[in-house]
């Protein structure tokens, strides 16, 4: 949701401009400015790991296919057609987007033919949980609150 | 504005609000709040020809931050309606909108007794409490939210908080408060997400019970201080997300998993069943489990729209607190939380 640019641009701001000021021995303010020098620098080479978004587009698309013929939804079918084009980035958003409306249509439906769309749906989920969650790791909560 | 020029202004205000001379001798900004700006302060006041040292907390207004659109004005009023109550929460003598005194809406607020242990486990992976604290704490918590829940909001003045009618429509609320909340974001909704908010559109409990709700009455907000090594409860803090509710709300908030700090208990003091029964039986109210399921789910909805909002006020430039961006990594535990909770993942 927070693009990496805009990310590193705000560990930079905030660096520079709250954490710089209180900073008081020389050699600690060398070394933040060489910390935000390598940011500076950094921002414009990364980019997100294109196998996460991959993995993600791949068993979205899967999902929303399996509720397609559930529900046996040609525009289901056709918005699924314009979610897997385009760059690997816009795929995961539009398939996300396809996934909440699917979500909303579902839940209209009458409970024998939401079983099955819903368990493709919550299998997705809970593929896509179990890879997110492994690609980050716990906050330090307690030091970040407590200083 | 530089601390020195902030302890002068409050210096100034509390002198004003006192009718006496004051001088702010210590100030400290607290990192301990997400939300608002707190700012922790000791005053010598002149007092019949000597000098009294008062200790208080100003709350102000941030320029963006996790509940916005900020108005500070009704948790002030109701913590100043509390200030007599015998549930903890701390005397609140003064509020005030004008920008030419601290640039923006701030209340000043007695400081009470004791720190605030963190929601997380300790750096060395140590819960927050030991078994012979929590023995303690855990019943304190469970009889001041049943001691707050009997709070007679009526005879307070406290309806401006808004009344909700009966049947289901204090659940219908909360849900619309937060869709709203996730809306005004402006970010995309995760399927995880979209998943609960038509679940819990689909599922608003009814009750005619309504009560004053905290909103946000859980590890973190508790102020605990140790005498002869035996902890208390001396404060209930930061009422930003009072309202008029199901008192369920509360409960399902302080067992929710998100505070458990790594350990099974609610708020790290008690088994969540026991948290439950222990309102219960001090309360004379039933822990309904389909009302509790209920709130179970909205509590991480809940979450997740204040982490959409702190993201979206740091995606826009319009803070530079990275405590804002952390909110970015942990979309997924909640989304894995809302998972074992609505049952997808097992």
């Amino acid at each position: 949701m927070i693009a990496l640019e805009t990310l590193v641009d705000g560990v930079v701001r905030t660096l520079t401009e709250s954490v710089l000021p209180d900073v008081g021995s020389r050699f600690a303010r060398g070394q933040l400015y060489a910390a935000i020098d390598v940011l500076r620098n950094l921002r414009d080479r990364i980019e997100p790991k294109a196998a996460l978004l991959a993995a993600e587009a791949e068993s979205a698309a899967a999902a929303l296919e399996r509720v397609a013929a559930v529900l046996d939804d040609d525009a289901l079918r056709d918005a699924l057609a314009v979610a897997t084009a385009g760059s690997l980035d816009a795929r995961v958003v539009a398939l996300r987007a396809a996934l909440t409306d699917v979500l909303a249509r579902i839940d209209g439906l009458p409970d024998d033919r939401a079983r099955e769309a819903r368990a493709a749906v919550s299998a997705h989920l809970a593929a896509q949980a179990m890879r997110d969650l492994a690609g980050v790791k716990p906050s330090l909560l307690t030091e970040i609150s407590k200083g | 504005m530089g601390d020195d020029a902030l302890a002068d202004r409050l210096g100034r205000f509390v002198a004003d609000r006192l009718g006496t001379s004051a001088r702010v001798v210590h100030l400290e900004r607290s990192t301990e709040g997400f939300s608002q700006e707190t700012f922790v302060f000791d005053v010598d006041v002149a007092r019949a020809g000597d000098v009294e040292r008062r200790a208080f907390v100003a709350k102000r207004e941030p320029v963006a931050g996790l509940l916005e659109p900020y108005d500070l004005e009704p948790e002030f009023r109701v913590l100043h309606a509390l200030s007599d109550d015998p549930l903890p929460s701390p005397p609140t003598p003064w509020f005030e909108r004008d920008p030419a005194v601290l640039d923006r809406p701030f209340y000043v607020m007695a400081r009470l007794p004791g720190d605030v242990p963190i929601p997380a486990a300790r750096a060395d992976g140590s819960p927050p409490f030991d078994d012979a604290e929590r023995t303690v704490l855990g019943p304190a918590v469970a009889e001041s939210l049943a001691r707050l829940h009997a709070i007679d909001w009526r005879a307070l003045g406290l309806d401006f908080l808004g009344v909700p009618g009966g049947g289901r429509s204090a659940a219908e609320r909360e849900v619309a408060r937060w869709d709203e909340r996730i809306r005004r974001s402006g970010l995309p909704v995760h399927p995880a997400l979209a998943e609960a908010l038509v679940w819990l559109r689909r599922n608003p409990p009814a009750t005619d019970e309504v009560t004053l709700v905290h909103g946000d009455y859980r590890l973190g907000n508790f102020l605990v201080a140790h005498e002869n090594g035996v902890p208390r409860l001396t404060g209930i803090l930061d009422w930003e997300m009072v309202h008029l509710g199901d008192p369920l709300e509360d409960v399902a908030w302080c067992a929710s998993p998100l505070w458990r700090a790594g350990t099974p208990y609610a708020s790290g003091v008690l088994e969540p069943d026991e948290l439950a029964a222990r309102w219960s039986r001090t309360s004379g109210r039933r822990a309904d489990a389909e009302r509790l399921r209920f709130y179970d789910v909205l509590a991480i909805v809940k979450m997740e729209a204040i982490m959409l909002t702190g993201i979206e006020a740091f995606r826009a430039g319009r803070t530079a607190d990275l405590r804002m961006a952390i909110f970015e990594h942990q979309l997924p535990f909640l989304h894995a939380l809302l998972g074992m909770t609505r049952g997808w993942l097992g």
